[in-house]
């Protein structure tokens, strides 16, 4: 095999882990994608450290060549892994070139996602349901629905402008904050705790830390470690953003509702 | 509330979680059902156990083996079926309200909710993991005996 294209195929396995990391995949899955398309082509040792920040491969007895991936934004894309993952077990069993495996992975990054108005209603639909399985009324319902489809409204438009993402963290929930106290005060929601825990159940980091733990049980350290902190922070964002509009509430109003 | 409102409930905002997370339309409903019955276990098991975190941890085992079976069926991985299936299990409302108790200089009520979080979400973990590993385990061995058979 020449160095091209054992470069090609190590390209090929460590563009696919990016695609599957960068859209939620769990850290085991993605070391084993990569090292299951280099073996199939026999590159047999061949190593791959996977963080949730970061992608190595490396092939460590014959000629050491290896390769970094940087990734910086990781959102959950379930379609995506599904399709890489298909990917991976057609690319293993054929003999595609370089250039197609490259443009089928380039057309499963670029695939399509739900329209953005889909997407916002039923990001309402989460809100409302969760408050009702919390025990909230039919109100609760209403108003939870509005205030979750606001609120990540407001968190994609600011995810468009800046590069981190504990900002449009803290500016949705300030946002859960107010509109919930507004909407008890008006009468339109009945409970507020009911209302705000429907309402932040789209931003919450419950799964994002479940799969942290799961990724440290299996073994995989640094990545459970770093998922189960980027969880954490998260939440402090959600309980700063609203816990600063709760004291200004109760200091400058008196807490009125 | 009776137990098939919550079937309901659950079942509708995991569908909600689906298109959140981009699942595709035909794994919609097999989502969505492992989400609900796990939802719906959980609060069965809780109104007779009375411990949130062992009713986890049997649902959560639950919804890895429901993932497991629909990956089989639909040739997808499991974790387009166990991600939104955990959705309403995992403690979030949990995870805000004690750092809210932290802001609000209220240690005493953040270390209980913030050491019930921990406890539920590790046993989703474990029950999750417990199934995958298993059925890993059995993958291999089916492997090797197949593979003994041929040669």
């Amino acid at each position: 095999m020449t160095i091209t294209q054992k470069k090609g195929i190590l390209r090929i396995a460590l563009y696919a882990g990016e695609i599957m990391l960068k859209n939620g995949a769990e850290i085991y899955r993605v070391e084993d994608t990569i090292i299951r398309i280099c073996m199939s082509k026999s590159i047999n040792h061949v190593n791959a450290f996977v963080t949730p920040t970061g992608i190595f491969v490396s092939d460590d007895r014959m000629d050491g060549i290896s390769f970094i991936k940087r990734i910086k934004n990781r959102s959950l894309n379930l379609d995506k892994v599904s399709m890489v993952n298909n990917f991976s077990r057609d690319y293993v069993n054929s003999n595609m070139t370089v250039p197609q495996a490259l443009s089928a992975l380039k057309k499963i990054e670029n695939a399509d996602k739900y329209s953005f108005p889909v997407r916002i209603f039923f990001t309402g639909v989460i809100g409302g349901f969760f408050s009702l399985m919390f025990g909230g009324e039919f109100l609760d319902f209403i108003s939870a629905f509005i205030i979750s489809m606001v609120s990540i409204f407001i968190a994609d438009e600011i995810d468009k402008i800046s590069d981190t993402s504990f900002l449009s963290t803290i500016v949705a929930s300030s946002t859960i904050g107010l509109l919930g106290i507004l909407f008890t005060l008006f009468g339109i929601g009945k409970s507020l705790d009911m209302i705000i825990v429907g309402s932040i159940m789209p931003l919450v980091p419950g799964v994002s830390f479940t799969n942290g733990l799961r990724d440290f049980i299996s073994g995989d350290l640094i990545g459970g470690l770093a998922k189960i902190f980027e969880a954490i922070f998260i939440a402090i964002c959600i309980a700063v953003g609203i816990g600063i509009v709760f004291q200004l509430w109760v200091n400058w109003f008196g807490g009125a509702f | 509330m009776s137990l098939y409102l919550h079937f309901i409930y659950s079942f509708l905002a995991t569908i909600g979680f689906c298109i959140f997370f981009n699942v595709q339309k035909k794994d919609l409903l097999y989502a969505s059902l492992t989400g609900s019955i796990g939802w719906t276990l959980y609060i069965y098991m809780n109104n007779i156990t009375n411990s949130a975190s062992l009713s986890s941890f049997i649902a959560a085992t639950v919804i890895g083996l429901l993932g497991e079976m629909f990956a089989r069926v639909n040739r997808k991985p499991v974790t387009v079926f166990i991600i939104p299936g955990i959705v309403p299990l995992v403690p979030g409302y949990g995870m805000y309200l004690t750092m809210l108790d932290i802001i609000n200089n209220d240690f005493y009520s953040a270390a209980k909710t913030g050491s019930d979080t921990i406890f539920i979400a590790g046993s989703i973990a474990i029950g999750v993991v417990l199934v995958s590993s298993t059925a890993k385990m059995f993958k291999r061995r089916n492997k090797k005996n197949s593979s003994n058979a041929t040669h």
